[in-house]
This record gives C-alpha cells, sequence and structure tokens, in this order.
C-alpha cells in the first residue's frame, strides 16, 4: 500500500481540512541550514503558499522544548511535521504518537511522545496528536532540501492537497 | 605498567566525546582526559561571506546560546564599521539597553535549562539514581508542580529573547552600531508585568529565588558531599565593570586568583597578547591559558563559579542576589570557591541576578524611545573587531577581520567550553582519582560522578568545537601502552 494510501485509510485519517481552525497547531520541527532537516519548515512554508489551513497556528521551531508543553495545552489538534532518517519511510508516513516518558531529554531536544506526556501530566490535558514524517537523506550545513527529499515532500503535498472542488472553500461556504 | 579507562558518551551534555583515565601498575591514576572528537570548522565556514553575515550565521553554531554569539558578533561588527569600543565609541542607550535585554534573558533561559532540567532532578534524586529516573522527565513524574513553574521561567526567558530580537531562536535584531528596533510599551508591560499565560517580572523573580532555595535544602542534607566531590583550584575569569563587578554584557577581562586578587586585567581587544593555546593530538578543543603564568599555573575557569568569584558585588541593583552572592563568598571566607558543585549554587544566584537586572530594564525609558544605530560613515571603516560577552557558560569572545570590499577574511572564536577545557580535565581527574579507588573497574557510581562533574560546566562541545549535535558519555581505563582494561558506553 502506498504512503498516500496509508495516510487515508488509516483509523484516523490525516485531513488537512480539520486542522483549519484556531484551536489547532501545525509544528514544523527541523533546521533549514542543515539541508532536508528543513523538510518539517517546507511543509509549513507550501501550507503558507498554497494558503492552506490558514486558521491554525504554525511554529516552526527546531527542536521541541519543555515549555511546548504549555503551548500543546491551548490546542485542540496538533500535527507535527519532521523530517525522519528511517529507511522504512519510503517518502513519508503519519503517525499517531502516543505519550510516553521515553526519557529522551537532552538540554537541546524532547520526543515528540515526551512532550505528550509532559503535558498531560503537568496539565492534566492532551490534545490530539498526528505525526507527519518524511524522509531526508542529507543533514550537512547547508541549504536547501536534497532533489529526493524534494520528491518526497511533493509526494506528501499530492497525496494531502485537497482536492477539487476545494474542501476548505465547501466548509466555508457551508458555515 | 600504566593502564588506562574510557568514559563514552557523557549524558546530557551538548556534544560529542569521551574521557580516558590512564592508570599505572598500581592503578593510581597518572592521568585523565575529556578528549572532544567531533570537528566542524565554523570559522572556515564564514569566510568570503560578507561581514554583516557573520553574526547571524555563527550564532547557528548553537540552539543553546545563539543570542550570546549574535551578540559577540554584533559587538565586533560595532568595531569594524568604526562604531565599537575599539574606535572609542560608546554604544548608544536604547541599543545597548535593548541588547543587554536580549543577554540576560537568554542568561535566565540559559541557566534555567541547564539548572531546573538536569541539576535539580540530580539533586532531589540523588546522584545515584539511575539516568533514566535522574533528568527532568523524572522530574515531571515527581513533581509536576514545580516543573509547571519551571516551564513557565524558561517560557518567560524565551519571551523577553523574542521580544528583543524577533524570534523565539536565531534572531536578527542586532545589527552593526545598533539594532533595528525598539520595544513599544505593550511589549514591554506584558513582560513587566505579565499576562494570561506569561509571568509577571516579580514571579519570575519569585520562581528565581525558589532555585535558591532548592541548593541550599539540598547543600544543607548533603553538605560533605557537594563540598568534597571535586574541588579544582583555577584562575577565576570575568568581564568586569570599573567597580569591579560583573558585567555580562560588556567590560574588561579581570583574572583573579585563589585569594580573590587581580592578577591578570586588560581590554579584551589585547587578547592575543595575553592568551596563549595550547593543543593535544587527543582533542580537537583547544587549551586556552594566561600567557604570563604558563599552562599549567594559567589554566582559567569562567562561567558562573569563573563570575561569582571574580566580582566584589552585584552593586544596588540586585538586592536578592547581592545577599545571595554575599552568603556565597562568606562560605569560604572571602577566598575563591573552587568546590565544583557549587557552579550549581553560582547559577541559582545568576538566575536571580539575570531577573533582578531584567526588571531594572523593563523599568528604564530609553527601551522605548531613543536612536538606534549609530552610523559613523565609510572613513571610521576599521575593517576588524573584537566582541567578548559573558556568555551563561561564560567568557565568549568573536574576533573577525574583513577586506576593503566587506568580505569576512579571517574569523576567530574562543568559546566558554573551551576557556574551561584544562578545568574540565582537572575535574575528570579528581573525580577518577577519588572513585576508582586502587581499582582499574568503571563503576556506575565513577560513571555518574564523571558526568555530573563534567555537566557542572554545563559544557557545550557543539560551541567548544564549533560543531552541531549532541555528546553522548564513553569511559575508557588503559594501561601505559594503550591496552583497554576497561570500558563503558552510556
Amino acid at each position: 500500500m502506498s504512503a498516500c494510501a496509508e495516510a487515508r485509510a488509516a483509523s484516523a485519517p490525516l485531513d488537512l481540512a480539520d486542522y483549519d481552525h484556531a484551536d489547532c497547531l501545525i509544528y514544523g520541527i527541523g533546521n533549514v541550514g542543515r539541508q532536508d532537516d528543513g523538510l518539517g519548515w517546507a511543509f509549513i512554508d507550501w501550507l503558507e503558499e498554497a494558503g492552506l489551513c490558514p486558521s491554525a497556528a504554525r511554529q516552526r521551531h527546531y527542536q521541541l522544548q519543555l515549555e511546548d508543553a504549555d503551548l500543546l495545552r491551548h490546542q485542540r489538534k496538533v500535527l507535527f511535521v519532521d523530517a525522519t532518517r528511517d529507511p522504512s519511510v519510503t517518502d513519508f508516513r503519519v503517525e499517531c504518537p502516543r505519550p510516553a516518558m521515553d526519557f529522551s531529554f537532552t538540554s537541546h531536544a524532547l520526543s515528540i511522545p515526551a512532550l505528550l506526556a509532559t503535558c498531560a501530566q503537568c496539565f492534566g490535558y492532551l490534545p490530539e496528536a498526528r505525526l507527519l514524517v518524511l524522509r531526508g537523506y542529507a543533514w550537512e550545513l547547508k541549504q536547501g532540501l536534497t532533489p529526493r527529499a524534494q520528491k518526497n515532500l511533493g509526494a506528501a503535498q499530492a497525496c494531502l492537497a485537497p482536492r477539487s472542488p476545494h474542501p476548505f472553500e465547501s466548509k466555508r461556504s457551508q458555515a | 605498567m600504566s593502564r588506562k579507562l574510557v568514559i563514552d558518551p557523557v549524558t546530557r551534555i551538548e556534544g560529542h566525546g569521551k574521557v580516558t583515565v590512564q592508570l599505572d601498575e598500581n592503578n593510581r591514576v597518572t592521568d585523565a582526559r575529556l578528549h572532544v572528537v567531533e570537528f566542524r570548522g565554523f570559522e572556515e565556514f564564514v569566510h568570503g561571506h560578507p561581514f554583516w553575515e557573520a553574526p547571524m550565521l555563527l550564532q547557528r553554531i548553537c540552539g543553546i546560546c545563539f543570542v550570546s554569539h549574535h551578540l559577540c558578533g554584533a559587538k565586533a561588527l560595532d568595531d569594524i564599521i568604526g562604531a565599537g569600543y575599539a574606535s572609542g565609541v560608546e554604544m548608544l542607550p536604547t541599543p545597548e539597553k535593548l541588547r543587554r535585554l536580549g543577554h540576560y534573558g537568554q542568561q535566565l533561559q540559559s541557566h534555567t535549562t541547564a539548572y531546573f532540567y538536569l541539576i535539580v532532578p540530580e539533586m532531589l534524586f540523588g546522584m545515584d539514581a539511575p539516568p533514566e529516573k535522574r533528568n527532568v522527565l523524572g522530574l515531571v513524574e515527581a513533581n509536576p508542580e514545580l516543573v509547571k513553574r519551571v516551564v513557565a521561567l524558561r517560557k518567560w526567558g524565551q519571551e523577553v529573547i523574542k521580544t528583543v530580537f524577533g524570534k523565539r531562536m536565531h534572531g536578527i535584531a542586532s545589527v552593526p552600531g545598533g539594532v533595528n528596533k525598539r520595544l513599544d510599551a505593550r511589549e514591554r508591560d506584558r513582560l513587566l508585568k505579565g499576562e494570561p499565560g506569561l509571568l509577571s517580572v516579580d514571579q519570575v523573580i519569585e520562581h528565581a529565588l525558589e532555585g535558591v532555595r532548592l541548593f541550599h535544602n539540598f547543600h544543607e542534607k548533603h553538605r560533605r558531599e557537594v563540598d568534597s566531590f571535586a574541588k579544582v583550584p583555577a584562575l577565576n575569569m570575568s568581564l568586569v565593570d570599573e567597580q569591579g563587578n560583573v558585567d555580562y554584557y560588556h567590560g574588561r577581562i579581570r583574572i583573579v586568583d585563589g585569594n580573590r586578587d587581580t592578577v591578570a586585567e586588560f581590554d579584551y581587544h589585547d587578547y592575543l597578547e595575553h592568551f596563549a593555546e595550547a593543543t593535544e593530538e587527543w582533542s580537537y578543543m583547544k587549551f586556552p591559558y594566561l600567557r604570563s603564568l604558563g599552562r599549567e599555573a594559567g589554566a582559567l575557569r569562567v562561567g558562573p563559579l569563573g563570575r561569582v568569584n571574580v566580582t566584589r558585588s552585584y552593586g544596588d541593583n540586585a538586592p536578592l542576589a547581592q545577599a545571595e552572592l554575599e552568603r556565597f563568598h562568606d562560605y569560604t571566607g572571602g577566598k575563591a570557591n573552587d568546590m565544583i558543585l557549587h557552579t550549581n549554587w553560582a547559577r541559582a544566584i545568576e538566575i536571580l541576578h539575570s531577573a533582578e537586572l531584567i526588571r531594572e530594564l523593563l523599568e528604564d525609558p530609553d527601551l522605548l524611545e531613543g536612536p538606534l544605530v549609530i552610523e559613523p560613515g565609510e572613513a571610521a571603516w576599521t575593517g576588524e573587531g573584537v566582541g567578548v560577552v559573558e556568555a551563561p557558560r561564560g567568557t565568549l569572545l568573536h574576533h573577525y577581520r574583513a577586506d576593503a570590499q566587506g568580505a569576512i577574511t579571517f574569523a576567530n572564536l574562543v568559546v566558554a567550553t573551551t576557556q574551561n577545557n584544562a578545568v574540565m580535565n582537572r575535574t575528570v581527574r579528581s573525580v577518577a582519582e577519588a572513585y576508582l579507588g586502587g581499582r582499574a573497574e568503571i563503576t556506575e557510581g565513577m560513571m555518574n560522578a564523571i558526568e555530573v562533574g563534567i555537566r557542572a560546566y554545563d559544557p557545550c562541545l557543539s560551541c567548544a568545537t564549533h560543531a552541531m549535535g549532541q555528546m553522548p558519555l564513553q569511559v575508557t581505563v588503559q594501561d601505559a601502552e594503550g591496552r583497554v582494561l576497561d570500558e563503558r558506553l552510556r
């Protein structure tokens, strides 16, 4: 099954239209100065250029930090977007991260499961979280995605972009 | 026959390194080395770039103390265009105060990370607790209310940085000769008075005081353990103002000995006359020292412990921190404090000091009005600049040269972790001697102690080698012929 089919067939399929609300957050993780580590931010760039999910809060950051737990507690839904080196990811994959104290903390970064667990533990609240991972290949100090990473980003965009008629527009007109 | 122990990787320290302990035939420690084995040449990376890009590029060395790199580079650029201290030009009040505000905000945020996220769990759970518990996530499970306050404190520090520099990370507000924006009253008031979801500066000071109390509570219960853990004499260095008090943003470099007597004081632009750097084939990190005293006697300690040893006082504008500083100085009878775990006490005091300095600045109308940039004209161009600030981890130096077209031809960075290289190695040796006790075996307790000893410096080995990444711990014990007797990875 293709990544796109999996994303659509998952028990909670990823539909970007669901994130077009003020209480939703789309969080790009990465560093545009390190080649394919910039995939998370590039996805946010694409949303903004395409005018998608304009009502959602958008965040770009290098790593997750503990204070992001405070950010999450105000969100109903959160979509994290991050690059991955995992070779089992062909081009992209949608995951449902679960809260877990995985003790991955350094002063540089926190994992998504640890962040969710921190939010639940400290604030007694857990937003609905999804993770879009995009496969990258190069991580040196250089700007710009590699062609292969760019292709994977394109595959995710093609899968997740709304079909016409534009679903966001149709939802807005219904409202 | 001598023997060697190796520890790799050192957890929760930024960068990549390992520890080797050399033993003689009686298993006595003859040498201990903290190796730094990762290297990326940021200094080479900026060659040929326009000079004004240097602070923006070089702050990307680090995701933690980027403000320090940015401001240090900005001060060097002030010099390059002829608007800096090297040309005898005083920075305008508004840009200097805005830079200071961002700088203190970063110190508060960075120290909060090191202290509450990495060190407080050690104090609450004990140095011997398993690493999977002895961290901030263990703290989240054990004391979520404390973590909520810490999250709020760090968030407030981030907001100060974002307000001044325009971004949470890698902001670009400082420009050659000044800054590109001032605060408006709304921005100032939300930091001063707080808002829903954001602390007021008075609440920040309360939380900072709680941090100092946490150290005192721990110290009272574990005084002997804390005070006897790795006592490492060294010179202490900091920027100071005309009264001899620490100035985190600008001043002269002062170096004091164990009696807190000044052994050297000079304009940082003359650093090449005063410092030399030794190199070792086993580490990418250099070993700076005071040239006049030689490599052993001239080894320097920078950072919180170095600064509180150097400073005479905090002046009248930070009464709570001043009271804590006096208690700190009294504890060693006015002599320099060389107890490595007291670095954490010093760090807690500096969180409080930063918060009080920020409050004073937020009440200063210069943040809201006044010219932002000095424009000295093309004739003032010098093509060379040196910037020094007290970064959270210690004295940080950037030195650039640019050609007539404005392209960078030379860059030299001396970061705090590099300044501390010799004393970190001495700390590792002290801990190894205490924990090995004539055995050639690495115990869990020794692994923990080495980790705690190195982490007291909150070293950023990424910065020190101008690299990016995490530093995991490997310890190896070797004999004189280099044969590995024991080795552990974490």
